[in-house]
C-alpha cells in the first residue's frame, strides 16, 4: 500500500459512482451523458439541509457518513489490479463483509433518526432483509475461499486463473449475487427505500450534501458489490489479450449492468416472499453450497 | 503499550458492564451489561495474546468461542423476555416476584 | 504494526470505548443505547486489531454490527419508553450498584496495575489466520464440533420459547386477555 493509495480508492469512488450512474440512464433507455449526471449532483448538494420536526439528531446526521465510510471501506478491499488494492488483509473477504455489515446500523439510524413513521418502517425493514440476507453472503463467500485455501481476495482471484469459480460453483454465484444486492438495496430489493409504498422511506428526509453523500453511497455500494463478484465468481483480472485492469473494469460493469437491469425488469419484492426465501431456501441452499465447495476443492482443486 | 495496560482498560470495562446489570430494571438493558462484560474477557484473552504468549493459537480459539457464547446468550435471553412479556407485558424485572419468599 | 500506531489506536480507543460503555447506561433513547453498545464492541474490535488479532478483530466487528442492531429491536419492543422523551427512570439500587461496579472495576484494575505481568515481544512469526484454521479444524476440533452443537440447541430453545404457546403449546395466562381485546378491537 502506497501513499497514494487512500486517494485512489475516494477517486475510483468517486469515479465509479459516475460512470453507473451513465450505466442507469443507458439501461433505462437514455443516452448516457456524465454533464447530465454531474449537474444533477451538484443541483442536489446546493439544496439547504433539513431539520425534520421531530427527530433524534445525533443518528440523523451520523448515518450518511456511516453509510459512506462504509462503502468505501468496501471498495476499498476489492481487488482491482494485481498491484492495486486498498486493503490488502490475509482477512480481506472478512473485511469486505464486516464493511457490508455497517449498512444495517447506518440504514436504521437514518430511519430513526428522521422521526417519521415510514421512515422508521423501511428501517426495520432493512434490518430484516439484511439479517436475512447477510448469512446466504457469507456463506457463499465461505464457498468461493474453500478451494484458494485463503480469505485474501487476491488469493481467490489466483486460484480462478483456469476456471472461473462461477463453472465450478454456480450455486454460491446464485446465492452471492441476490445477497450483495440486498445489501446495497438496490431494486428489486429496494424495500427501506420504496418509493411508492413508503414514500422514499429511510431516506426521504434528506436534503442536500447529505442527501448526496446517501445517493453516492449506493452508487459506490454497487461498485463494491459488483467488483467483488467479478472478483470472486468471474475470475477477477485473468483474460486474454487485453491488460488486467481492463478485464476487471470490464467483467465489474458487466456485473452492474446486470444488477441494474434485473432492478429495472423485475418488480419489488414483497417483504414476506423475500424473507420466506432467504430463511427457507437461501439458507440451506448455502449450507449446500459450501459442502459442494468441499467436494470440488478435494476433486479438482487439490 | 503493555499488558497492564490492556488488562486495566478491561478491568474498567467490566465494571461499567456489572454496573449495567446491577442497576438496570429491565431485562433487556441486563443482557446488555452482561455483554459488556464479554467484551472485557475477550480484550484480556486478546491482550494475553499479544503481550504474553503470542504462540498459543488456542486463546484466538477460545475468544472465537467467548463470542459465540454472546451471540447465544443474546438469543435466549431474548427468547426468555419474550416468554415473559408474552405472559405479563413487562420485562421490568422487579415486576417478577412471583417466588418472593 | 509497530509499538506506536499500536498504542495510537489503543489509547483514543480504548477512551471511546470505556465512554460509549458509560453512556449505555446513562442516555434515555433506548435506540442510542443499543448503538453505544455496538460503538463500543466495534471499537474493542478495532482494538483487537490494534493488538495483532487481525481475524478476531475482523469477526468482532462483522458480528457485533449485526447482533446490536437486533438488540435495538428488542429495546424498542419491551422498553416501556423506548424513545426517552417521558423521563422514565430506569434503574434501580442506585448507590449499592455504583459503589460494587466501582469497587470491583477499579480494584481489578488496580490490582492489573500492581502485578508484575509477562512482556513478550511479538515474535516476526506470530501465528497467523491459517494457524487459527488448523487449531480449529485440528487440535480444537471437538469443541468446536461442541460450539456448533451448543448453537443448534439454543436455536432450538430459542424458538420453542419465543414462540407464542410456549414449549407445549398451551393456553398461557394472557391469552384470555388478548382474545378479549381482539373481540374488542
Amino acid at each position: 500500500m502506497s501513499d497514494l493509495t487512500p486517494l485512489a480508492v475516494l477517486l475510483l469512488a468517486a469515479g465509479g459512482a459516475l460512470a453507473l450512474a451513465c450505466l442507469e440512464q443507458l439501461i433505462a433507455g437514455g443516452s448516457p451523458s456524465p454533464v447530465v449526471v454531474a449537474r444533477r449532483a451538484a443541483a442536489t448538494v446546493r439544496q439547504p439541509l433539513s431539520r425534520p420536526e421531530t427527530y433524534d439528531s445525533w443518528l440523523f446526521h451520523l448515518a450518511p457518513p456511516l453509510l459512506l465510510v462504509a462503502a468505501v471501506t468496501a471498495l476499498a478491499t476489492v481487488p482491482w489490479a494485481p498491484g492495486f488494492r486498498g486493503i490488502d488483509l490475509e482477512t480481506g473477504v472478512l473485511v469486505f463483509g464486516a464493511a457490508l455489515a455497517y449498512v444495517t446500523p447506518a440504514v436504521f439510524m437514518a430511519g430513526w433518526g428522521a422521526g417519521r413513521p415510514l421512515a422508521v418502517v423501511g428501517g426495520f425493514r432493512f434490518v430484516a432483509q439484511m439479517l436475512a440476507y447477510a448469512m446466504p453472503l457469507t456463506m457463499a463467500v465461505t464457498a468461493v475461499a474453500t478451494p484458494a485455501e485463503s480469505l485474501r481476495p487476491i488469493a481467490i482471484v489466483d486460484v480462478q486463473h483456469a476456471v472461473p469459480m462461477l463453472v465450478s460453483q454456480p450455486l454460491a454465484f446464485v446465492l452471492f449475487l441476490p445477497s450483495v444486492m440486498a445489501v446495497a438495496f438496490i431494486a428489486p430489493f429496494d424495500l427501506p427505500q420504496a418509493r411508492s409504498e413508503l414514500g422514499g422511506g429511510v431516506f426521504s428526509a434528506y436534503t442536500g450534501v447529505q442527501a448526496g453523500m446517501v445517493a453516492l453511497a449506493q452508487k459506490v455500494l454497487v461498485l463494491a458489490a459488483a467488483g467483488m463478484t467479478a472478483a470472486l465468481f468471474l475470475g477477477g483480472w485473468h483474460g486474454p489479450l487485453l491488460p488486467a485492469a481492463v478485464w476487471m473494469a470490464l467483467k465489474t460493469l458487466a456485473v452492474a449492468a446486470l444488477m441494474l437491469w434485473t432492478g429495472r425488469r423485475l418488480p419489488r419484492f414483497e417483504v414476506e416472499p423475500l424473507l420466506t426465501f432467504a430463511w427457507k431456501a437461501a439458507i440451506p441452499a448455502a449450507i449446500g453450497a459450501i459442502v459442494w465447495a468441499g467436494l470440488v476443492t478435494l476433486v479438482f482443486y487439490r | 503499550m503493555s499488558l497492564t495496560v490492556v488488562i486495566a482498560v478491561a478491568a474498567l470495562l467490566f465494571g461499567i458492564g456489572l454496573y449495567g446489570v446491577l442497576s438496570q430494571t429491565n431485562a433487556v438493558m441486563i443482557v446488555m451489561g452482561v455483554e459488556l462484560m464479554l467484551g472485557a474477557a475477550m480484550l484480556n484473552v486478546v491482550g494475553f495474546l499479544r503481550y504474553a504468549w503470542p504462540e498459543a493459537v488456542s486463546g484466538s480459539f477460545f475468544v472465537l468461542v467467548v463470542m459465540t457464547l454472546m451471540a447465544l446468550e443474546a438469543a435466549v435471553g431474548f427468547a426468555l423476555i419474550t416468554s415473559v412479556f408474552r405472559n405479563r407485558r413487562t420485562a421490568e424485572v422487579d415486576d417478577l416476584t412471583e417466588l418472593q419468599g | 504494526m509497530s509499538e506506536l500506531s499500536t498504542a495510537l489506536v489503543f489509547w483514543p480507543g480504548a477512551v471511546v470505548m470505556l465512554a460509549a460503555g458509560v453512556f449505555v447506561f446513562r442516555t434515555p433513547s433506548m435506540t442510542r443505547a443499543g448503538l453505544l453498545l455496538l460503538v463500543a464492541l466495534a471499537v474493542e474490535g478495532l482494538l483487537f486489531l490494534a493488538l495483532a488479532s487481525q481475524f478476531l478483530g475482523v469477526l468482532q466487528l462483522l458480528m457485533m454490527s449485526a447482533e446490536m442492531t437486533v438488540m435495538v429491536f428488542f429495546m424498542v419492543m419491551y422498553m416501556p419508553d423506548p424513545g426517552g422523551l417521558m423521563g422514565m427512570d430506569m434503574t434501580h439500587q442506585k448507590r449499592t450498584s455504583t459503589s460494587f461496579a466501582v469497587a470491583v472495576g477499579v480494584g481489578l484494575a488496580v490490582l492489573a496495575v500492581v502485578t508484575d505481568w509477562p512482556a513478550t515481544t511479538l515474535p516476526a512469526d506470530a501465528p497467523d489466520v491459517r494457524a487459527i484454521g488448523f487449531e480449529v479444524m485440528g487440535r480444537s476440533m471437538f469443541t468446536f464440533l461442541f460450539a456448533g452443537v451448543t448453537i443448534l440447541f439454543s436455536m432450538v430453545g430459542a424458538v420453542m420459547l419465543g414462540e407464542r404457546g410456549g414449549r407445549f403449546d398451551l393456553a398461557r395466562p394472557g391469552d384470555e386477555r388478548r382474545a378479549e381485546q381482539e373481540t374488542e378491537g
